[in-house]
């Protein structure tokens, strides 16, 4: 095998990419050599006062938040999959949209919404006396709900997703052999569709691990928001480096668990007879609760929040919001999010092609090296940026180039996933015959390769593009002088309680993220068609 | 047909060209450019800038951000740093900031004929520009202004569920501690601490501005803030059931917690003229009345007035502990903080 060959002598290409797998590991490395050569001190302090509140917090919003998305994920998923009902098509797209609103935008309108004296309160109050009170935004409950509106899709898009392409036949195997729709559901369908549940799952307990946003607007305390404390609190970020490798520890845990139970079920059911799900029809009364159904979980994810934006907005371009400091946000968010998702998708190639084109255990492991940013929350990537910068280059500091680095380290992950199974699609013998025709690598790479895999390498650098556009915590720390973006300008803005000031720069948000909201709708996220088959 | 790589790379090296010059080394025509590191809240400080800058024709760069992050920021940033002044409100921060050698010695007779002595660094490098105090604000319909004489009465059990307080990385906390650390002694103080804990439970804020209208709108009674949210607060919503105690003014008592607002001009500045012009235009008259109203503080310019609205400066008294102290207080008052839990 030529893969044995070229094991022997290491192309350019393979140093390129362990150099790279090595700069995008270092940061953490650090982190967690800074951690460890801790003073013990340190560690019994963190660990007799803010740990074990603060693991305790971060789990138990995990766990209520997973709950409540595979409550929502799969009810809705069900619903929008096995019944036909007027306007089923528009849900089906519409259920998607809470993704492309970032967690501190939804944070913060319902800290307005439901805060209070907020409007909730005082319509609530006219029902029920001075004294009802409501469900207050800051609590457990109303921070696990918010998380939940913003990241059920998530599970609906997967179990959807899983639902489409389920055959009918063992459903219809179960009904034979005498056994109620319920078992069916219950021991039957549910598990086929497992894999599913749990990568939704595996994506939803991330996102709510690594969260700023919503928690620093709301003041829960998880560990995320702790480290981002420490690291503006204290002059030293032993603590922050401390609380940051709990962490990414939590994140690694939970990564390889997921790995590890997709691989266990895993369903092989295209051979044979496939036979897609008929919709049933549903009736008048059924046709009223799904719609009333769907139409209240869409409401209050993103209809509602998404009226209250446009209309704070409305207010503050008539205050003049629009000026000429709102234009330097916009183009500062778009030159950052530009430049990191460029850069990253040029990093990628190397780690990506290797890894596609000559999996030997070195290339596989420079790949997952990169993937390793996925379990670093925005804070912790700007914590290790931020610390090998200013102990090993000190001239960077302080300049585009850290930002653009946490960025990489934080969103590369996000892109891979579109860019490996882009260039495993493709065989290698179109590759291995533009060489027999006389090509060089270099011409078969530039005239094959490239131009077959440019579809999910746009993919690629669109989601990192929006990614970075919405990124909080990284921006806050690093940010050069003058480099505002329009997720600080939310941030500063929704803290002081400016609400109708946050608006503009929150709705662009939202609206810029639609496309790549498109992309993720249209193609599964791990990269394989999620075929309809109408 | 290879659009895309080299479309990307391109792309890359336009834009990367187009963002260069602002972070690359300050350009040598900058001389009427001021970059300001300032920790405080944007919009307490920019109208002053934006005023100084349409009278001096110098432009101001700001960077709004935490204080102690900024402290980092420069530490890190050394020889390099664009920055060219450090302004921020908390007196030890910038005694900490002249003590990593961070800020210049100044020799300016207008300052030291401006400000009285006990608002400036010993060699000027930095200076109070206005004072506020950390005050206990209450809500009229829930409280009487009676029930609180001294901070320390926040600790009692009957407070429970009914007082806001600022998170542990707030400066204005940890100054605050210090002052009642180096009064009452540190037991006291972790006793105090655990107290305020228990008493304040989830509403612990980042802002002093949440924690006014939390009392405000009653979901608690009491709050620890800044004096001038509570003025600021009024002024855009005047009937809000609020007002302030000066806590501590019985006989022997601790006196109201005072802290400072102030300026300094970064070590490694490169364009000391302007700084210094900045720096006089702040601490003159019309400077400090203008800087002090904006945000309702105290100017300390001995010939300037405050607000009106304002309770009167000569009717109550302010702790002895000197501003400067509080920089070698705060080391300890962060294992306390920490010790104790909060958040």
């Amino acid at each position: 095998m030529f893969t044995a060959t070229r094991a022997h002598a290491p192309s350019s290409l393979q140093w390129v990419s362990l150099l790279t797998a090595a700069l995008l590991v270092l940061p953490t490395g650090y982190i967690v050599y800074v951690a460890l050569t801790a003073a013990p001190t340190v560690w019994t302090r963190l660990w007799s006062t803010r740990i074990p509140e603060l693991l305790g917090n971060t789990l138990s919003l995990a766990a209520g938040v997973a709950l409540t998305t595979l409550a929502l994920g799969l009810s809705l998923a069900w619903f929008i999959v096995r019944y036909d009902f007027p306007g089923r098509r528009i849900w089906e797209w519409a259920l998607a949209l809470p993704l492309a609103m970032p967690t501190y935008v939804l944070a913060y309108v319902y800290a307005h919404l439901l805060g209070m004296g907020g409007p909730a309160e005082q319509w609530w109050q006219a029902m029920l006396g001075p004294e009802a009170r409501l469900l207050a935004p800051q609590s457990f409950l109303g921070v696990t709900l918010i998380m939940a509106l913003d990241t059920f899709p998530f599970i609906y898009l997967l179990v959807r997703g899983a639902l489409l392409n389920l055959n009918l036949s063992f459903e219809e195997v179960a009904r034979v052999c005498g056994v109620s729709p319920w078992t069916t559901l219950w021991r039957v369908t549910l598990p086929l569709i497992r894999p599913a549940i749990a990568a939704g799952l595996a994506l939803v307990v991330l996102y709510v691990i690594s969260d700023f946003g919503a928690v620093s607007l709301l003041r829960y305390q998880t560990l995320t928001y702790a480290v981002y404390q420490q690291m503006t609190s204290r002059y030293d970020h032993t603590a922050a480096s401390i609380l940051s490798l709990l962490l990414v520890l939590m994140a690694g845990i939970f990564l390889v668990t997921e790995r590890w139970f997709r691989r266990r079920s895993r369903f092989y059911q295209t051979t044979g007879r496939y036979r897609k799900a008929t919709r049933r029809r549903a009736g008048p009364v059924g046709t009223a609760a799904i719609t009333g159904y769907v139409a209240l979980v869409f409401g209050v994810s993103f209809g509602i929040p998404a009226a209250m934006l446009v209309q704070w907005s409305m207010e503050a371009i008539g205050q003049g919001a629009l000026d000429a400091r709102f234009v330097g946000f916009v183009w500062n968010s778009t030159v950052l999010a530009a430049l990191a998702a460029s850069g990253a998708v040029m990093i990628g190639i190397p780690l990506a092609y290797l890894a596609s084109r000559h999996p030997s255990r070195l290339n596989l492991a420079c790949l997952h090296a990169a993937y390793a940013g996925y379990a670093l929350p925005g804070p912790v990537a700007a914590l290790a940026v931020l610390v090998l910068f200013t102990h090993f280059v000190p001239a960077l500091y302080g300049t585009v180039v850290v930002l653009l680095t946490a960025y990489i380290l934080h969103f590369l992950p996000v892109g891979l996933q579109s860019m490996e199974p882009a260039l495993q699609q493709i065989t290698p013998n179109v590759e291995e015959v533009a060489r027999t025709l006389g090509c060089t690598v270099q011409q078969s790479l530039r005239r094959i390769t490239l131009p077959l895999v440019r579809n999910g390498f746009t993919a690629a650098w669109v989601l990192m593009f929006l990614q970075t556009m919405k990124e909080l915590p990284a921006t806050l720390l690093l940010r050069p002088v003058g480099f505002d973006t329009l997720a600080i300008r939310v941030w500063l803005d929704a803290s002081e309680e400016y609400y109708q000031l946050a608006a503009p720069a929150a709705l662009l948000i939202v609206f810029l993220s639609l496309p790549a909201l498109m992309l993720l709708v249209t193609k599964d996220w791990r990269g394989n068609e999620l075929e309809t088959r109408t | 047909m290879a659009l895309f790589p080299r479309t990307i790379f391109a792309l890359t090296l336009i834009l990367g060209s187009l963002v260069g010059p602002p972070f690359a080394t300050p350009p040598a025509d900058a001389a009427d450019k001021l970059v300001v590191y300032s920790g405080r809240a944007e919009r307490l400080i920019k109208p002053v800038l934006d005023e100084f800058q349409s009278k001096s024709g110098i432009q101001i760069e700001l960077l709004s951000s935490g204080t102690t992050e900024l402290i980092n920021r420069l530490q890190a940033e050394g020889d390099r740093s664009p920055a060219d002044v450090f302004l921020t409100n908390d007196a030890g921060s910038l005694e900490h900031a002249r003590e990593l050698k961070l800020l210049r010695p100044m020799n300016m007779r207008e300052v030291e004929r401006a400000i009285p002595s006990q608002f400036r660094a010993s060699d000027n490098s930095w200076i109070g520009l206005s004072g506020r105090f950390w005050v206990v604000v209450y809500n009229k319909n829930l409280v009487k202004p009676e029930q609180v004489a001294s901070l320390l009465d926040l600790a009692q059990p009957q407070w429970k569920d009914k007082i806001a307080i600022p998170n542990s990385g707030s400066e204005y906390l940890q100054a605050g501690v210090s002052v009642i650390k180096a009064t009452v002694g540190e037991d006291r103080t972790k006793q105090f601490l655990l107290g305020l804990k228990a008493n304040a439970g989830t509403q612990v804020y980042q802002k002093s501005s949440q924690i006014v209208e939390a009392v405000a709108k009653g979901q608690v009674a009491l709050g620890i803030v800044n004096h001038y949210y509570i003025y600021r607060h009024l002024a855009a919503q005047p009937t809000a059931p609020i007002a302030a105690i000066m806590t501590d003014q019985q006989e022997g008592g601790m006196g109201a917690i005072m802290n400072v607002t102030g300026i300094g001009i970064t070590r490694t500045s490169k364009h000391v003229d302007s700084a210094k012009l900045l720096v006089e235009f702040l601490v003159a008259q019309a400077g400090q009345k203008l800087f002090a109203d904006l945000d309702k503080e105290y100017p300390l310019h001995p010939d300037v007035k405050a607000d009106p609205a304002l309770v009167d400066r000569h009717s109550f008294r302010a702790a002895l502990v000197p501003l400067a102290r509080l920089a070698e207080l705060r080391e300890g008052t962060l294992t306390l903080i920490e010790q104790v839990g909060l958040r």
